[in-house]
């Protein structure tokens, strides 16, 4: 039988050998850590048209965020030019943040995006809300935790919010508080199903097609109905996140939420720190 | 069910030692699987074969066949389901002969399929070049094979022409239209007219300068050259500005019709690029978003009509033109109808190109009707700027690719429309050869005020007005099959395989398939007695029959 561990190891080696080579082939030569194409007017042309044509739907056209987060900020924040050209390479995993590989983006697609974006980016960040993040997070803790997730706590009606303040403008979230939106978020469209018996189950809607739907419910049931074995499908018109108004969110708490927000950046997988 | 061992050996001894007496006997060539006059006669009443693209040269996508029908549909149940084991999807149109079904799949991989059980007989797989070098804008698709003899014909993503062996995927030869390093790409189901290969090029958002070829089916020689930008001293190369007849697009993706009588090609052409951006390009930008007529032996054109001149949303006119002989006004005329992505459906007289009809069919917001000229009346706000102004239909269009069908009995053209708008920017971008050449975006609404939504609609060819509609929660991308007995077979976006009544629009039977159906049709055929209806969707092929109906296998 000894042959046969040979023959293992030998594949096993061999195996261990490819996959070496095949990282070794993929990790691209470091970028350069500043932007050779900065300031350069031809090249904020064409990364104007790039951005525009690849990016504009989900960071807008001005680059302040729409579905994406406003990134004429990464600057201030303190992003290099090499992390921003990496994620823009790489996508961000597990979000929309799409990749752009290469050959159809080259490294200079990417850094005439680069250029044309630091042309509409304030030197200085817009001063960081005024607010209060520690003050904010307490407001999300009696407020908002019934519905959102942060880390390992927090419910499932709405999504996620770990990595917020990256995914999404300060803006942004101002408007989704207060109400403004104008559209849902797919996966949580608000839902209300009657059932025969005059029964209403109200929830987000996972999915659907012209025969059921899939939801989640207001006490977090995930089910499938069939549109026949209803009374009724109706989509409603406003959110099933609550409008939070002055009245209920003045305006000094909508800041300090929102700092609070801002600073969810994900950065640790299951962070204790608001237990 | 398995048979006893030793009844399978006798079985398979026996069939050899028939096999090879037959061979024996005969000695000489069979004759060859398809000939031209199989590709005039269009679908059988037999259901023996579907041959082409369109089923026919007039591309109607209507079966004779009537054994499924409207009563009995509810019964259908699967067959088998075949899987590709590829990555991307189907969009291609299956060809049956002989009980044997010839597939292309997604990067250009094809196969010869048994269609009484979906087990492979051979597999075609092309070698391409990195699929991050390939410019195909909108996935690496194919849109099925062509036929003649024994040789099948397939387009590649690296803008090649192939042909096959039937009997075992073997490249017989092996032509490239253009260089796909600039930006050409090939994705069209070939047409086989007499003697010749019709295919086209797509390149549109990359700055090609688009043609439609003909080649010699036997050696792969190219024929004639069609270019759908003139040049230089051609009449049309002034309808474009200084030297944008160069990149102007203007490419070829959708199979066209033929009418052997008239012995034309009608072939839909694709958007001028950049798409978006009017300065790069004033004037009508012929033969962009035109349908050509095309002598089929000279690629000569007779005739041309420009549904959308100087465009600026990406509505190419890569619908699929159906042919049909209608009466009109009491007068017998051969027409060829077309459900344009522009927003409107037109039915033109295919000897001359003249507009009978000219209608919306969606919500336009573009151009006000098609004036007795048979040019669009624009309305404000078609030009689109870097502050983006907001029009009806989106640049993916009222409809596209996916093929529509036509019911000649009842005289109704049944298509998956869209009703959705964007927000159109553009700006000016400088061309680099290989590279997406758009100068601008459409954003696309869909907000609970301005919905976007889609429906299977029936449309009254000769005055364009609609008939009966089946509404979709969102728009469909599949195409329409439709059958003498009064079924239309088609899919909505969630994946959805739906049986409608043709004559009231009534939903009759459906089926998850996982996947949607898209930009392509179901087929249907006979196989042993049994009407069998093909479906691509996804990666996978299903057929389906009524298992309730006694197999009759044939004996040949
Ligand atoms: C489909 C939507 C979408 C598209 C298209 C898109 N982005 Fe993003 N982008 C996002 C989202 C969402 C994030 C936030 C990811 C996260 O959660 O960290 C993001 C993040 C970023 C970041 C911040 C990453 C960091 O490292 O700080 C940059 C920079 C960025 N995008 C640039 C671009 C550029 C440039 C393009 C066009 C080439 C582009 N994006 C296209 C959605 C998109
Ligand atoms: C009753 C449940 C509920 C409560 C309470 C709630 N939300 Fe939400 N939230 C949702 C749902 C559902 C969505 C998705 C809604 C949509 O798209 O209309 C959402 C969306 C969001 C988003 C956008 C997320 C994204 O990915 O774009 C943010 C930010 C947000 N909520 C913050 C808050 C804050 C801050 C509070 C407390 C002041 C709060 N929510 C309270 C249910 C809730």
């Amino acid at each position: 039988m000894r042959w046969i561990y040979f023959v293992l190891i030998v594949v096993v080696v061999a195996a261990a050998n490819l996959i070496a080579q095949d990282v070794y082939l993929k990790i691209p030569a470091d970028p350069p850590t500043k932007n050779p194409l900065e300031g350069d007017a031809d090249a904020i042309t064409a990364g104007m048209g790039a951005y525009r044509v690849r990016c504009a739907d989900c960071h807008g056209m001005d680059a302040r965020g729409i579905r994406g987060p406003d990134i004429t900020q990464v600057w201030a924040r303190g992003r290099t030019d090499a992390a921003l050209f990496r994620s823009i390479r790489n996508g961000v995993p597990n979000t929309e943040m799409p990749a752009h590989p290469a050959p159809r983006t080259s490294d200079l697609d990417i850094w005439r995006i680069l250029a044309y974006v630091k042309t509409i980016s304030p030197a200085t960040g817009t001063a960081p809300g005024s607010g209060n993040a520690a003050s904010g997070e307490h407001v999300f803790a009696t407020t908002c935790i019934a519905c959102h997730r942060i880390g390992d706590r927090g419910g499932n009606l709405g999504p996620d919010l770990s990595r917020i303040g990256a995914a999404r403008a300060r803006a942004a979230m101002a408007r989704q508080i207060r109400g403004t939106m104008g559209s849902f978020k797919t996966g949580y469209e608000p839902v209300t199903l009657t059932t025969p018996n005059g029964q209403e189950i109200r929830g987000v809607k996972k999915n659907e097609d012209l025969f059921s739907v899939q939801v989640m419910d207001t006490r977090e049931r995930i089910q499938g109905y069939l549109r026949e074995d209803m009374r009724s499908v109706s989509d409603e018109k406003k959110s099933a996140m609550p409008v939070f108004g002055p009245d209920t969110l003045s305006d000094a708490e909508l800041d300090d939420l929102l700092s609070y927000l801002e600073s969810l950046q994900g950065t640790t997988a299951a962070p204790s720190g608001a237990r | 069910m398995f048979r006893p061992t030793s009844a399978r050996v006798a079985i398979a001894v026996f069939g050899a030692a028939a096999c090879m007496a037959t061979l024996a006997a005969q000695q000489s060539v069979p004759p060859p699987l398809v000939t031209a006059q199989d590709l005039l006669s269009g679908l059988p009443s037999d259901g023996s074969r579907w041959l082409m693209f369109g089923g026919g040269y007039t591309n109607q996508r209507h079966s004779p066949l009537t054994q499924i029908t409207p009563e009995n549909v509810n019964r259908l149940v699967p067959q088998w389901v075949f899987q590709t084991d590829t990555a991307g999807r189907f969009e291609t149109t299956p060809l049956l002969r002989d009980n044997v079904l010839y597939v292309t799949g997604p990067l250009n991989v094809a196969w010869a399929i048994d269609a009484r059980t979906g087990r492979q007989i051979w597999q075609y797989k092309r070698e391409l070049p990195p699929t991050g070098s390939l410019t195909a804008c909108c996935g690496l698709v194919n849109r099925g094979f062509g036929v003649l003899g024994d040789r099948l014909f397939m387009t590649t993503l690296d803008a090649h022409l192939l042909s096959l062996n039937m009997k075992t995927g073997a490249v017989v030869w092996d032509t490239t239209l253009e260089d796909y390093s600039k930006g050409y790409a090939s994705t069209i189901a070939p047409l086989v007219v007499k003697d010749k290969v019709i295919v086209g090029v797509a390149g549109g958002e990359y700055g090609i300068r688009g043609f439609i070829d003909a080649y010699d089916a036997k050696t792969g020689d190219r024929a004639w050259r069609f270019y759908t930008i003139p040049g230089p001293g051609e009449p049309g190369n002034d309808t474009w500005t200084g030297d944008s007849w160069q990149r102007g697009g203007a490419g070829v993706w959708v199979t066209g019709a033929y009418d052997p009588e008239l012995n034309l090609l009608y072939y839909g052409i694709g958007n001028p690029g950049p798409d978006y951006h009017s300065e790069s390009r004033t004037g009508d930008n012929l033969y962009s978003d035109s349908l050509v007529a095309l002598d089929a032996d000279t690629g000569r054109p007779r005739w041309h009509y420009q549904f959308t001149p100087h465009d600026l949303h990406d509505w190419d006119a890569t619908e699929v033109p159906i042919l049909a002989d209608l009466t009109i006004a009491g007068q017998p005329r051969k027409v060829v109808m077309f459900a344009n992505r522009n927003g409107f459906f037109y039915t033109l007289d295919r000897t001359n190109g003249k507009l009978i009809v000219g209608k919306p069919y969606v919500v336009t917001t573009w151009a006000k009707e098609i004036g007795t000229d048979g040019r669009p009346v624009i309305l404000p706000g078609y030009v689109p700027d870097e502050k983006g102004s907001l029009t009806c239909p989106d640049p993916t269009g009222a409809t596209n690719f996916w093929p529509a069908s036509y019911d000649p009995a009842q005289h109704l053209f049944f298509v998956n429309a869209r009703e959705v708008c964007a927000t159109f920017y553009a700006w000016k971008q400088e061309y680099v050869p290989g590279e997406r050449y758009t100068g601008g975006a459409g954003q696309r609404t869909n907000s609970p005020d301005n919905r976007a939504w889609g429906a299977l609609r029936a449309i009254d060819p000769t005055t364009g007005e609609r008939k009966w509609e089946f509404p979709y929660i969102s728009p469909s991308t599949s195409g329409v099959l439709t059958t003498a007995s009064g079924l239309a077979f088609t899919g909505d976006a969630e994946g959805n395989f739906l049986a409608i009544d043709s004559h009231t629009g009534k939903l009759l039977w459906h089926f998850q398939m996982g996947s949607a159906l898209h930009g392509t049709s179901p087929i249907t055929y006979m196989l042993d007695g049994r009407q069998q209806i093909l479906v691509p969707s996804g990666t996978t092929l299903t057929a389906w029959g009524l298992s309730d109906i006694a197999r009759v296998p044939s004996t040949r």
